[in-house]
C-alpha cells in the first residue's frame, strides 16, 4: 500500500497532461460559459430598433397606399391609422403607380366595411400586414355594429379581458421545470462514466498488451496500482467536472440579470442542497463502483482491442439505469423506480434524478446510499483479486464468471 | 547476501509447475538462471516476486524469510514493456521510486543513466519516439535506476549491437563486484559463459544441476582430454591412438580430438606420445565442455 500515492500521483499527471483530457475539458467549459453569455451577444447582433416596443401598426402606415372606395370605412381608418393626406389615392391605377415607382412598398384598397384588395410589389415572408389591416377592419366594422346597438367597444374589451387570478402551491417538486437540469447533469454522469471507465479499462489493457504490467506488478502490490489507478482516474473526472462547472457558474453570475426567467427558475428549482449533496454523494460513490468494475475488466483481457467487448456489459447495465431513468418522470415513486435507485448500479442515476423531480423518503435515501457505498467496497476487494490474477494471465480473454472463480481460488 | 530457494512447489489449477526446486544465489558472484522455453523460469522468478505466491516451499535471504520490499530490486523482464507514450526521464523516476527510490535520488539517478547511454536529448521525450535499441537501453536503465541490492534480468542482450553489449557486460561486472546479488536468466550461452560465476539448469520444473560454473564444466568434462595438432589428421590420428592406448576412445570435436582415457591413461603417457610422434600441438589439456554443450546434454534430450 506504501506506493498507492505513487501510483495516484503519476496516473493522475499523466492523466490531466493529455491532450485528449485538457482539449475536451476547455471546449466543453468555453461552450457552457459561452451558452450562458447568449443573452449578452444576441444584444450586440441586433439593431438598436429592438429597444423600441414593436408596433405592428407601423406596417399599414409607414410607405402604404390607401384608396377608399367605400369613403364612410375610409374615414374611419383614416382616422384610428392617422393617415396623413398623401398615402390616400383618388384610384387603384394611382396607388399600382405609386408602388410601381417605389414610393410606396403595399398598397390597399379598401372595397367594403370588410372587404379590402392589397397589392404588392414585393412580398417578403415575415410581412404580417394583410393580417394586421384584416384585423383592424374587423375591429372598426364591430365597433360600427356594436354602436348601432348602443354598446362601445372599450366595455365590450373589459368584459372579454376579465383575468383569472390563481395561486400555484407545489408541496413537493415542480417536475416541469427541473427535469431538463436533472436530465443534463444525469447524461454528464453517464458520459463520464462511459468515458473514463473505458479510459480506465484500455490503460490497464495496454499495460498488460505491452507488457508493462510485468514491470509494475513486479515493482508494487496489485492493491496500490489498482486503487492509485482508481483514485487519478476518479480525480481527474472531478476536477474536469469542476473545471466545466466553474465556467457554467462564471457563465450564470456575469448573465443572471439578462438570462430568461424560466433557466433561473429552472436552476434554482433543482438545485437545491438537498440534490447537490445526493448528487455529488451518488455520482462520486457509484462512478468508483464502475471504475473498479472497469478496472478488473481491462486486466481480464490481454489486447486493447478487446476492451470494448469486454466492457459491453457494464454499458447496458449503465444503459438500463439511463432508461428506466427516463421513465421514471412520469412515475418517479412507483415500486420499479424505487426498486431501480435502491440497486447499487442504477442508484447512480435514479437517487439523484428522483430527487429532482419527487420527494423521496429518508430512509431509501440511507438504505440506497448504503448499499451503494457497501458494495463499492466489496467490488473494490473483489476487482482487487481479479486484477491480480488477471494481470499476469496473458493469452485468451476470460469470462467474468472465470475470472471471478479464479480469483477466489488459491493461486 | 545469500538468496536460498529451498523446495518451491508451484501449480496453477491441477498442473503442477515447479516440483519443488532448491537453489542458493551468492552476492558477488552473477548466477544465470538456464532452462529452455517453458522450463519454469519466470514463473520461478515471479513467486521469487512476490507476484504468485508458492503452494509450498520458502525463499529465504541471510536465513531469514525474504520479504521483496525490504529490499531494493531491479528487473528486467523478457517481455519489455514501458510506457510507450510516456516521458523517458518521468517513468524512470516512476518506476525507481515504485522500488524503493526516494524521490530526489531517483531523479538523480534516472538522469545519470540516461547520460551513461548517451540519450540525454531524449530525457523528456515519450519513449515511442527512439529506436528499437535506444529503448532497450531505457529498458536496461530502469533495472538499475533503484540502485537495487537485487538484480534480476531476463535476456538482457537481446537487441543490443556489440558495443552497447560490451558495455551491459562491464556495468553487470561493476554491480557484481560491489557485493550485490545477481540472478541472470539468458539463452545466449557465450554471454551467460562470459559474466556468471555460478549456473542453475532448470528442466520442466525440477532443477537439474546448480553451482559454480568452472566445476560443473570440469566435472562434465569427465576427466576427458583435447587434442588439437597442426594440419590434423583426425582419422590418421584416431586410429594411430587407439593403435597405443587400446579401450580409449576419440571422438572429433571442432576441428579437435576428444580423448576419452576411460582413467587407464594419464595425461602425461599421452603427451609423451604425441611428442614422441613429433605432432606440432596445437592444444592438448583437460577437455571442459561449453556451456551450449553442457545445456543440450542435459536439456535438450527431451523434447516435450
Amino acid at each position: 500500500m506504501r506506493n498507492w500515492k505513487l501510483v495516484f500521483e503519476y496516473e493522475l499527471k499523466t492523466l490531466l497532461s493529455k491532450k485528449s483530457t485538457i482539449i475536451p475539458t476547455i471546449i466543453i467549459a468555453l461552450i457552457i460559459f459561452g451558452v450562458f453569455n447568449i443573452p449578452r451577444f444576441a444584444g450586440l447582433f441586433s439593431s438598436g430598433d429592438t429597444e423600441k416596443e414593436y408596433n405592428p401598426m407601423q406596417e399599414i402606415v409607414e410607405d402604404v397606399g390607401y384608396v377608399f372606395e367605400d369613403s364612410e370605412t375610409g374615414a374611419k381608418i383614416k382616422a384610428a391609422l392617422q393617415l396623413p393626406d398623401e398615402n390616400i389615392y383618388e384610384n387603384r391605377d394611382e396607388l399600382v403607380n405609386s408602388i410601381s415607382d417605389g414610393e410606396n412598398e403595399l398598397g390597399f384598397v379598401v372595397l367594403a366595411p370588410t372587404k379590402f384588395e392589397s397589392i404588392w410589389q414585393d412580398r417578403d415572408l415575415e410581412n404580417m400586414a394583410e393580417t394586421t389591416f384584416s384585423n383592424l377592419l374587423q375591429g372598426i366594422h364591430a365597433g360600427t355594429m356594436l354602436a348601432e346597438k348602443g354598446i362601445s367597444l372599450k366595455e365590450v374589451n373589459a368584459i372579454q379581458n376579465i383575468q383569472v387570478e390563481y395561486t400555484t402551491t407545489i408541496m413537493g417538486k415542480d417536475t416541469s421545470i427541473n427535469l431538463l437540469i436533472a436530465f443534463l447533469l444525469l447524461f454528464v454522469v453517464y458520459m463520464i462514466v462511459i468515458l473514463y471507465g473505458n479510459v480506465t479499462a484500455t490503460l490497464i489493457a495496454r499495460e498488460k498488451d505491452s507488457r508493462t504490467m510485468e514491470l509494475l506488478i513486479t515493482s508494487t502490490k496489485p492493491t496500490s496500482l489498482i486503487l492509485g489507478k482508481v483514485c487519478a482516474s476518479a480525480v481527474s473526472a472531478i476536477l474536469q467536472v469542476a473545471v466545466i462547472g466553474l465556467a457554467g457558474y462564471l457563465g450564470f453570475i456575469l448573465n443572471k440579470d439578462l438570462l430568461p426567467d424560466f433557466i433561473i427558475d429552472a436552476l434554482s428549482g433543482t438545485l437545491t442542497k438537498e440534490y447537490i449533496i445526493t448528487y455529488i454523494y451518488f455520482s462520486v460513490v457509484g462512478y468508483t463502483l464502475y471504475l473498479f468494475l472497469y478496472a478488473s475488466l481491462g486486466s481480464m483481457v490481454s489486447k486493447v482491442e478487446d476492451v470494448s467487448s469486454a466492457t459491453a456489459p457494464v454499458v447496458f447495465l449503465f444503459l438500463i439505469g439511463y432508461i428506466v431513468s427516463s421513465f421514471s418522470m412520469s412515475a418517479p415513486n412507483s415500486n420499479l423506480v424505487m426498486i431501480v435507485s435502491l440497486i447499487p448500479f442504477t442508484s447512480v442515476m435514479l437517487m439523484p434524478f428522483r430527487t429532482a423531480i419527487a420527494t423521496v423518503p429518508t430512509w431509501q435515501y440511507l438504505l440506497s446510499g448504503g448499499l451503494l457505498l457497501v458494495t463499492t467496497i466489496l467490488l473494490a476487494f473483489l476487482s482487487i483479486k481479479i486484477y491480480r490474477q488477471g494481470t499476469l494471465n496473458y493469452g485468451n480473454k476470460r469470462g467474468i464468471v472465470h475470472a471471478i472463480k479464479a480469483a477466489f481460488n488459491k493461486e | 547476501m545469500l538468496l536460498e530457494v529451498k523446495n518451491i512447489h508451484k501449480s496453477y489449477g491441477s498442473t503442477e509447475i515447479l516440483h519443488g526446486i532448491s537453489f542458493s544465489v551468492q552476492s558477488g558472484r552473477a548466477m544465470g538462471f538456464l532452462g529452455r522455453n517453458g522450463a519454469g523460469k519466470s514463473t520461478t522468478i515471479r513467486c521469487m516476486m512476490d507476484v504468485f505466491r508458492p503452494n509450498s516451499g520458502e525463499f529465504l535471504l541471510d536465513g531469514k524469510p525474504f520479504k521483496t520490499e525490504d529490499y531494493r530490486i531491479g528487473y528486467l523482464p523478457e517481455e519489455r514493456g514501458m510506457y510507450s507514450k510516456n516521458k523517458v526521464l518521468s517513468q524512470l523516476v516512476y518506476f525507481a521510486r515504485l522500488r524503493g527510490g526516494g524521490k530526489e535520488e531517483s531523479i538523480k539517478s534516472a538522469k545519470e543513466w540516461i547520460s551513461f547511454f548517451e540519450l540525454d536529448e531524449y530525457a523528456n521525450k515519450p519513449l515511442e519516439t527512439l529506436s528499437k535499441g535506444n529503448q532497450q537501453k531505457i529498458q536496461i536503465a530502469q533495472a538499475f535506476v533503484n540502485d537495487p541490492d537485487i538484480l534480476i534480468l531476463d535476456e538482457p542482450f537481446s537487441g543490443l549491437d556489440p558495443i552497447n553489449a560490451q558495455l551491459f557486460k562491464d556495468v553487470i561486472s561493476e554491480f557484481v563486484s560491489r557485493g550485490k546479488l545477481l540472478i541472470f536468466s539468458s539463452h545466449q550461452m557465450n554471454y551467460v559463459e562470459e559474466v556468471c560465476d555460478d549456473i542453475c539448469l532448470i528442466h520442466q520444473g525440477n532443477i537439474l544441476l546448480t553451482g559454480s560454473l568452472d566445476n560443473i564444466k570440469r566435472n562434465m568434462g569427465e576427466g576427458k582430454m583435447l587434442l588439437e595438432t597442426e594440419n590434423m589428421d583426425s582419422k590418421a590420428t584416431t586410429e594411430m591412438l587407439c593403435a597405443a592406448f587400446p579401450d580409449m576412445e576419440c571422438e572429433l570435436y571442432n576441428d579437435a580430438l576428444i580423448l576419452d582415457t576411460k582413467g587407464k591413461y594419464s595425461q602425461n603417457q599421452l603427451l609423451e606420445f604425441i611428442l614422441d610422434k613429433s605432432l606440432n600441438i596445437v592444444r592438448f589439456g583437460m577437455y571442459t565442455p561449453n556451456l551450449n554443450d553442457i545445456f543440450i546434454s542435459l536439456a535438450g534430450g527431451d523434447t516435450k
